[in-house]
């Protein structure tokens, strides 16, 4: 005698149990600590903290903790928790030409002023898998300071009006994606904040893709800087900024090919990318999209996906999209059942009819 | 750290709020709105728990199904999740709750005035597989131009003999709005037209809800010489021998035995408990 | 002194979310708000109930009748924006409907997005469901079952004649809620009157 399938409940706490006990591993080994994971899986806690929109390296690091590792079910968590706290205010703009520079490369000019910093990257490290990891030596001290602030390599070449203005202030309020629903077209401070938020490699392919000839845009890396800058806000009524903090960041300017139009002199244009802690790969991948997607703005032929706004700004969230195709996998046996009685009406009808062919659309003949 | 009633935090609720009764104002239309991530994942029902969270009080009590039945693991952790956050009563029977929250079947038990029906809606744009440009589907709305659903259908019928299209059938609200019913098979669909009940949507990931108010005119897209019809068995169920309900077919040995069972639980929790009675 | 809002913010503004829901579900259908908050005049406080539900610093809201004390209350309690003008009010609270602006002023959405249409309170001296054949209008639309009759008291001659107009640009429109004293019914753009 069949029973109707129960105790979806019972097998939801029994799952969770066994999900406990395979995250924690072999209790004989110590558990993780959220300051280990902070310090010495800051790249994961930064894309965690990037991807998830938030900065807070604790909390980046207990969700790395709780998801395994798992790095998108880790930014899923952090999203979930942000969505619930108060917004307080919004800060000014940062201003990234007063970092504290810990890495600057220019991929545009041999040496510029403050010069070129390599920091701490994996770039040079020829990936031999280190056998026997010992304690650092000691970091060799500079010979002379860093300079305390680095003029931006674009706004060099913006002095000599080689590449295009943007002038401070003529940006609309900015639209809150986590508040607000996207609206196509998108502007591009919209773009940019869904390309934040965006999946890294998501990103990576559709930026690659415009290297591999889907929107070619002939890019420079004018710039890339990683370091800290102050955090400052301008609370009604103190009526004057104050600095709550700074945070580590990674900007990536592109310099792109232009040859004029629309009544504009030719120049260059601009790429750009952001992200929270240490994230080259994924400021460089967003700015190589976001120029991509200014093709409708500079006049330019849009057939490249990386182009298509609507295509791009859709599919790069992780939550969605990790969400969407995993829902697969909940039962979908109503709809089957409607699909099965179908077929078979269908099949039933040609086996009664055999000489009588249904007819043929057009595009298949 | 506490969680707000509901989880929502009440500007959520209130633009949520604001975006419903639009949603009724405007029947069968898609009203934008600014989904919250949710702690579920998109494509789980993030939609239909807003919707929820935005109506639920103390006073409530709260049944979800989905493929029709109770104890589903996804229904099982949202009523869990409602439960925890919210402290609200829950039930299993479709008559006893106040709110229903549905992923793919409408209860057999005919709903009542004083109920309201939230679906979970995976897509809720119904021209979005013949039209993937949200910019366009949206133009295609405003000026009700749903040719490009009548040229699939017919295409449906030129090469099956039939329109091919079993769950997620199209709709068209108020004489106005081509609409998405969400993914219950097409069995379900009379069950729209001119409802008691008022029948809420929400797509989280897709950030978009709709309603159809109750008493509301909702046909099924059809043609004059192919008439909309809704699925029929042969069989009964084999638990409760209803004829006119929603059969699951399950098979039950390694020989590809089938039976055939009703699809919403409680329905045939009860015919089975009155036979007995 | 300021007066108070609602005394359970959570549970107030829910309850009468419900019956906003169903009032503007079952188009014409008189119904009682469960809760009516201290509100400052012009402002009825069913009014008050209903802004105090759906509005804050997201919605703008037009006052007719820009009492100062009136301004003071809804931006202490709900944080509303304030319109200065009717066509900018996602909420437009009518206090005097014998003078109010023609229906036509506000917003009514646009094809794309009908629903970016405003939404008007309005404080009307009576609101009756008379028996058949005892006055009022009957309607008809999504919602309603065959029709429904309602008597709305105090509006001025203009104003179903307005609204008929407004009925050609279906699906843009305006959403109306009536209120007086306790009592609350809605007409969503879709409710259409019937002659006679």
């Amino acid at each position: 005698m069949y029973v109707a399938v129960k105790g979806g409940e019972q097998a939801i706490a029994r799952s969770l149990e066994l999900l406990a006990e395979a995250r924690r591993g072999d209790p004989a080994l110590p558990e993780l600590e959220l300051a280990q994971i902070r310090e010495q899986l800051r790249l994961g806690v930064a894309r965690v903290m990037q991807e998830g929109s938030l900065y807070d390296e604790e909390l980046a690091a207990l969700a790395m903790r709780q998801a395994a590792g798992d790095m998108l079910e880790a930014i899923f968590l952090l999203r979930a928790y942000r969505t619930t706290l108060p917004r307080f205010g919004y800060s000014l703009p940062l201003d990234t030409s007063s970092m504290r520079v810990r890495r600057r490369v220019s991929g545009t000019f041999k040496d510029i002023p403050g010069g070129q910093v390599l920091g701490p990257t994996y770039d040079y490290t020829q990936r031999l898998l280190d056998f026997d990891p010992t304690a650092p030596a000691a970091v060799t001290p500079a010979t002379a300071p860093l300079p305390s602030q680095m003029p931006r390599v674009l706004d060099l070449l913006d002095a000599e009006a080689l590449i295009e203005r943007f002038a401070p202030g003529d940006d609309a309020e900015p639209f809150d994606l986590t508040r607000e629903p996207l609206s196509f077209p998108a502007d591009r401070a919209t773009r940019l904040q869904n390309l934040a938020r965006g999946d890294e490699g998501f990103l990576l392919g559709m930026a690659y893709s415009t290297q591999r000839g889907y929107a070619e845009s002939h890019p420079f890396a004018g710039e890339i800087r990683m370091g800290e800058v102050d955090v400052l806000v301008c609370p009604e009524e103190l009526g004057f900024a104050i600095e709550i903090g700074s945070i580590t960041l990674t900007e990536c300017q592109m310099i792109n090919q232009f040859q004029g139009g629309n009544g504009v002199p030719p120049q260059f244009t601009r790429g750009y990318g952001l992200s929270m802690g240490e994230g080259e790969r994924k400021a460089m991948s967003m700015a190589l999209v976001d120029r991509a997607l200014r093709c409708d703005e500079l006049g330019e032929a849009s057939y490249a996906p990386a182009q298509n706004q609507e295509f791009v700004l859709s599919h790069s969230d992780s939550v969605e999209a990790s969400g969407f195709v995993q829902h697969l996998k909940l039962p979908h046996y109503v709809d089957f059942q409607a699909e099965l009685s179908l077929l078979r009406t269908l099949a039933a009808q040609q086996s009664a009819t055999p000489n009588e062919q249904p007819l043929s659309t057009a595009g298949e003949q | 750290m506490n969680y707000n009633f509901a989880f929502l935090d009440e500007d959520t609720k209130r633009m949520l709020r604001r975006a419903l009764l639009k949603a009724v104002a405007i029947p069968g239309y898609q009203v934008p709105f600014g989904s919250r991530e949710m702690p579920l994942p998109y494509g789980w029902g993030t939609g239909g728990i807003q919707v929820t969270a935005a109506l639920l009080g103390p006073d409530d009590v709260l049944k979800v199904i989905d493929q029709g039945a109770d104890d589903t693991t996804n229904a099982v952790n949202i009523r869990r999740f409602f439960a925890r956050v919210a402290g609200v009563a829950t039930t299993e029977h479709t008559a006893d709750a106040t709110l229903i929250q549905t992923r793919h079947r409408i209860p057999e038990t005919s709903l009542r005035e004083n109920q309201i029906l939230v679906f979970q809606v995976p897509e809720p744009e119904p021209l979005r597989t013949l039209e993937p440009r949200e910019a366009e589907t949206r133009s295609l709305h405003a000026l009700a131009d749903y040719g490009l659903m009548h040229v699939k259908l017919y295409e449906d019928i030129a090469q099956y003999g039939h329109i091919a299209t079993s769950y997620d059938y199209p709709v068209l609200v108020d004489g106005r709005y081509l609409t998405s019913p969400s993914p219950i098979p097409k069995f379900d669909n009379p069950k729209l037209d001119q409802s008691p009940a008022l029948m809420l949507f929400g797509a989280g990931r897709e950030k978009r809800l709709y309603a159809i108010p109750p008493y509301t005119r909702v046909e099924s897209l059809a043609f004059e010489d192919h008439p909309f019809e809704i699925q029929r068995w042969e069989q009964q169920c084999e638990l409760c021998g209803a004829g006119e309900s929603y059969l699951d077919e399950v098979i039950v040995d390694d020989h590809g035995k089938r039976m055939f069972v009703c699809s919403d639980t409680d329905f045939c929790g009860q015919r089975r408990a009155e036979a007995s009675a | 002194m300021m007066l108070a809002a609602f005394a359970q913010p959570v549970f107030d503004s829910q309850r009468t979310f419900r019956e906003l829901l169903q009032a503007m579900a079952r188009p014409a259908l008189p119904r009682t708000l469960p809760i009516v908050p201290p509100a400052p005049a012009p402002i009825a406080p069913a009014a008050m109930a209903i802004l105090l539900t759906l509005c804050d610093s997201a919605t703008s809201v037009w006052l007719q009748q820009p009492d100062e004390e009136a301004m003071r209350h809804l931006r202490f309690h709900a944080g509303v924006k304030l319109a200065q003008r009717p066509e900018e009010a996602d909420f437009a609270l009518i206090s005097d409907p014998g003078s109010m602006p023609a229906l036509d002023v506000f917003a009514r959405g646009d094809l794309r997005y009908p629903e970016r249409s405003a939404s008007l309170i309005i404080q009307v001296a009576a609101i009756q469901s008379p028996a058949a054949g005892k006055g009022g209008s009957q309607f008809a639309g999504p919602g309603i079952r065959d029709t429904a009759t309602l008597h709305v008291e105090g509006l001025h001659a203009d104003f179903w004649p307005q609204r008929a107009a407004l009925a050609e640009q279906l699906p843009l429109g305006i959403d109306l809620y009536f209120v007086a004293a306790q009592q609350l019914a809605c007409l969503p753009r879709t409710t259409r009157r019937l002659e006679g």
